[in-house]
């Protein structure tokens, strides 16, 4: 038994499981909210409820009071919700987040492409146009697989009728696994989105930086199509990370695009090329390629990150190490089973990396 | 989409971010004069993101209903004679070192944060700084009313705020604090509201008061919780200083790792006290100092310094010997105490036989081998009616303040001492971090106020010690010093619970 938590002002909505606290639960799925103590005592986790019903768990009474319970605070890292409910946290709304509300789609299989040996290229209609924002994601219900699974959309908001995903095959994914091996042209699936904070703000005049690894190279496909079609002109860099030349897909995409406009550059990276590969270009991981091309040097940009967790945490550190700090940083890490779940003992340094 | 709410960002610059003003006919940097002498480079105060974004108007409701709550409790304490209910009289010597050694230093955090909250340019850490400060005065007020309890029943607690400032272990403590103070706004920033605050505070907090809680003492458990639900302000507060000055210009991350060297090693010296209280003045034990440091410190600070390495911050100099000094220190400390117990304004004791067995539990690798020997001694001693003192003044560092107390840590029976020639001078410091915080500011410590120097040179009255103990410090001597075994408050307290 789960229950869905709808975080205001952001609108993230996170999945609460039976007695699991509504911090525990955000921040594992990637919802930053205020916290320190993370046991009652310190109240910089209070949040107010809008609506549900929960238990106040052992909420110090210093630290929620009782006046403050009777206005339907509670503190995040003590309640458990016996209810779907909404709250309203003391985060930022982004001004550049568009707020497209989610809806329900039925999407059907019109095409499925071998990018790389372990990625697969699915392309879907729509029965009715999304509106998102590029960068953004969608749950995926798969017959047979319990709960959803998230994927970035590949293609720019302007194809609103179809959508694009990208699937890398998890060793031991279910979810990967029925898209890679049973999925089949014709197919219906449900679809819900857009979902995410991962959007390009455009309000902000830097250049953007996108690091992208694996099938995480979705999103900052949406998001670079979305600019060079609405005229951007700010400079617009790719570094794209594979391990060997099979597996960098949509190479010759990109390299037109580099071609066509002036403020954008494509720089692919492989960090393991095999012999038969030939390669001329950048070799070694995706963040030491971001390093030499913008010699160790980052502010004056924003980045957007896209990838597996390790190498969202290399690139974070080399962009702080030259400068770019956590305000112009901007990721969707792409966490899988494989990942697992091996519990982080994180300070409370960074709210969002 | 519907038009968007005033959220609590919004309302909080309108409220309290938009007070500040521009400088017209005054230049800013005379308005601001401490903002550069310490090389810090502020490029953009507008960067300051917020910590905790409270209204003075929510603050002082919050923090009235806290007081209300507290004051409660302390009543019923009270009419119930709660002290009654602690585990063991012994326990309330820990809280005659909390009075008079901690307490005022929340008194000086009230000032510190007073005068730095004037003196930085950015308003939002100015109105941070001064909401701290108020906490910090709340936080002496009540525990001064908690602990006036104890006062109407046991010895030593009656001249806590004069002895601060004069005896000779309460320098340690109150030296501290006042280099933090005498610094530069930004290193007091990340003295006390980084380094002591986010990272030693929660070890001050969180097991002592856990002791308190075991060992039946309702008064300081509530005073615990009251400001334990502000320190989460000001553990926030340290956190965004850090990140600020990090962020805002590369020159000041040397600078920034300076003062992390030094505050770590002065915070550790200054946390000796606790871990003598943690070990041998609960009766009733919560966790080991060692286990304690292990949880609070090394874990919590461990993933703290994982995340600052990504601004260029290494762990702070000396981690090393930090690290091993957990086996060690509260043993070292008590001793120095037990063996100076006619000049402290509370009791000693040698630990009880299962105190003892607990302590060579809790100690596997050095309780048996270095301490354990010492304690079989002093029983022997005190049985024999040759109660051991340690009649002769003991040196003490330069910087911490603290005897000459602790031991090399790779070799326990070798005493750790150090010395540095300045301008024909010899000065003497119980460790290489101390010794190095002198190298670097060498005029700032050769004017520190030693009180074994001040004894000798004839400013704290004497000769004698009793004359010094009596005059000087305003100990009752008899009453507030000496065994705790034969003490009015032991006499006391068998009395009340009808023992003979």
């Amino acid at each position: 038994m789960s229950y869905e938590v709808t975080v205001e002002p952001t609108g993230d909505v996170i999945e609460v499981e039976e007695g699991q606290t509504i911090l525990d639960a955000a921040l594992r799925q990637g919802v930053w909210l205020p916290f320190a103590c993370g046991h009652g005592t310190c109240a910089t986790c209070k949040v107010q409820v809008l609506e549900g019903e929960s238990d106040l768990g052992n909420a110090s009474p210093f630290a929620l009071m009782d006046m403050e319970r009777e206005e339907g605070k509670v503190l995040a890292c003590c309640c458990t919700p016996e209810s779907d409910m909404v709250i309203e946290a003391d985060i930022d709304v982004d001004d550049d987040f568009a707020g497209y509300p989610v809806e329900d789609f039925v999407a059907t299989v019109t095409e499925i492409n071998e990018l790389s040996p372990t990625i697969k290229g699915i392309f879907f209609e729509l029965d009715k146009p999304m509106a998102f924002q590029a960068g953004q994601y969608i749950n995926l219900k798969l017959p047979g697989v319990e709960g959803s699974r998230a994927f970035s959309i590949a293609n720019k908001p302007s194809d609103a009728s179809m959508l694009e995903l990208h699937v890398r095959l998890v060793p031991g994914g279910a979810g990967t696994t029925y898209l890679h091996q049973q999925l089949e042209v014709g197919d219906t699936l449900d679809v819900s989105g857009p979902y995410g904070q991962f959007f390009v703000r455009k309000s902000d005049q830097q250049g953007a930086i996108f690091i992208a690894g694996g099938s995480g190279l979705s999103s900052p496909q949406s998001m670079i199509l979305d600019m060079l079609e609405e005229g951007d002109s700010r400079p617009i860099t790719l570094l794209q990370g594979a391990r060997n030349l099979f597996e960098l897909y949509n190479r010759a995409l990109f390299e037109n695009l580099d071609r066509e406009f002036d403020n954008f550059t494509y720089v692919p990276a492989l960090n393991a090329p095999e012999p038969g590969d030939d390669w001329q270009g950048f070799t070694g991981f995706v963040h030491e390629a971001a390093q030499a091309h913008f010699n160790g040097r980052f502010d004056g940009n924003k980045a957007y990150l896209c990838g597996p967790p390790p190498m969202i945490d290399a690139a974070i550190t080399t962009l702080m190490q030259g400068r770019l700090f956590e305000r112009d940083i901007h990721m969707e890490r792409f966490v899988t089973a494989a990942d697992g779940a091996e519990e982080q003992n994180r300070s409370a340094l960074f709210k969002r990396i | 989409m519907a038009a968007k709410k005033l959220n609590i960002k919004d309302k909080y610059r309108l409220l309290t971010r938009d007070l500040d003003w521009d400088f017209s006919y005054e230049d800013r940097q005379q308005a601001f004069p401490y903002e550069e002498f310490e090389g810090i480079k502020i490029t953009d105060w507008s960067k300051w993101e917020d910590p905790f974004r409270l209204t003075m108007d929510s603050y002082w409701k919050y923090q009235a209903e806290k007081e209300k709550k507290l004051y409660a409790i302390f009543d019923a304490f009270s009419q119930n004679n709660g002290h009654l209910n602690v585990t063991d009289p012994r326990y309330v010597n820990a809280l005659k070192i909390f009075l008079t050694g901690i307490s005022p230093l929340e008194y000086q955090a009230y000032q510190g944060f007073a005068h730095v909250g004037r003196q930085f340019g950015g308003v939002g850490a100015r109105v941070a700084c001064q909401m701290q400060s108020l906490d910090e005065l709340r936080h002496v007020q009540t525990q001064i009313h908690a602990m006036s309890h104890y006062n109407k029943f046991f010895d030593g607690f009656q001249e806590y705020s004069h002895m601060h400032d004069r005896v000779w272990y309460l320098s340690v403590p109150r030296s501290f604090f006042c280099d933090a103070r005498s610094a530069g706004p930004f290193e007091f920033m990340i003295a006390i509201g980084f380094s002591f605050e986010y990272v030693l505070t929660n070890l001050v907090f969180v097991p002592f008061m856990s002791g308190a809680a075991y060992n039946g003492d309702m008064a300081t458990v509530t005073f615990g919780f009251s400001a334990q639900s502000d320190e989460a302000r000001h553990m926030t507060l340290g956190l965004e200083v850090i990140k600020f000055l990090l962020e805002q210009h590369e020159d000041n991350v040397p600078i920034v790792q300076k003062w992390i060297d030094k505050w770590f090693w002065r915070g550790c010296r200054l946390l000796s006290v606790i871990a003598m209280m943690m070990d041998y003045m609960l009766p009733n034990k919560v966790m080991s100092w060692k286990e304690a440091w292990e949880v609070y410190f090394e874990e919590a600070g461990g993933a703290l310094f994982k995340d600052l390495a990504r601004y260029g911050i290494r762990m702070p100099k000396y981690a090393e010997t930090i690290e091993k000094e957990k086996e060690h220190i509260s043993h070292q400390a008590w001793w120095t105490f037990y063996t100076h117990g006619h000049v402290a304004g509370f009791h000693t004791w040698i630990p009880t036989d299962e105190e003892l067995d607990w302590l060579s539990a809790q100690y596997p690798d050095t309780f048996d081998k270095y301490y354990r020997p010492l304690w079989e001694l002093a029983k022997e001693m005190e049985a024999k009616g040759e109660r051991f003192y340690n009649s002769g003044l003991p040196q003490l560092c330069q910087i911490c303040q603290i005897p000459m107390l602790f031991t090399e840590m790779d070799n326990p029976n070798q005493n750790s001492m150090r010395d540095y020639l300045y301008q024909g001078e010899r000065y003497h410091f119980c460790s290489d971090g101390c010794c190095d915080i002198f190298k670097e500011e060498p005029e700032k410590y050769v004017q520190a106020w030693l009180p074994v120097h001040q004894i000798f040179q004839g400013n704290c009255g004497g000769p004698d010690v009793g004359d010094i103990l009596k005059d000087y410090y305003k100990m009752n001597v008899g009453h507030d010093n000496m065994d705790m075994k034969g003490s009015p408050d032991e006499a006391r307290w068998n009395k009340w619970k009808g023992v003979a």
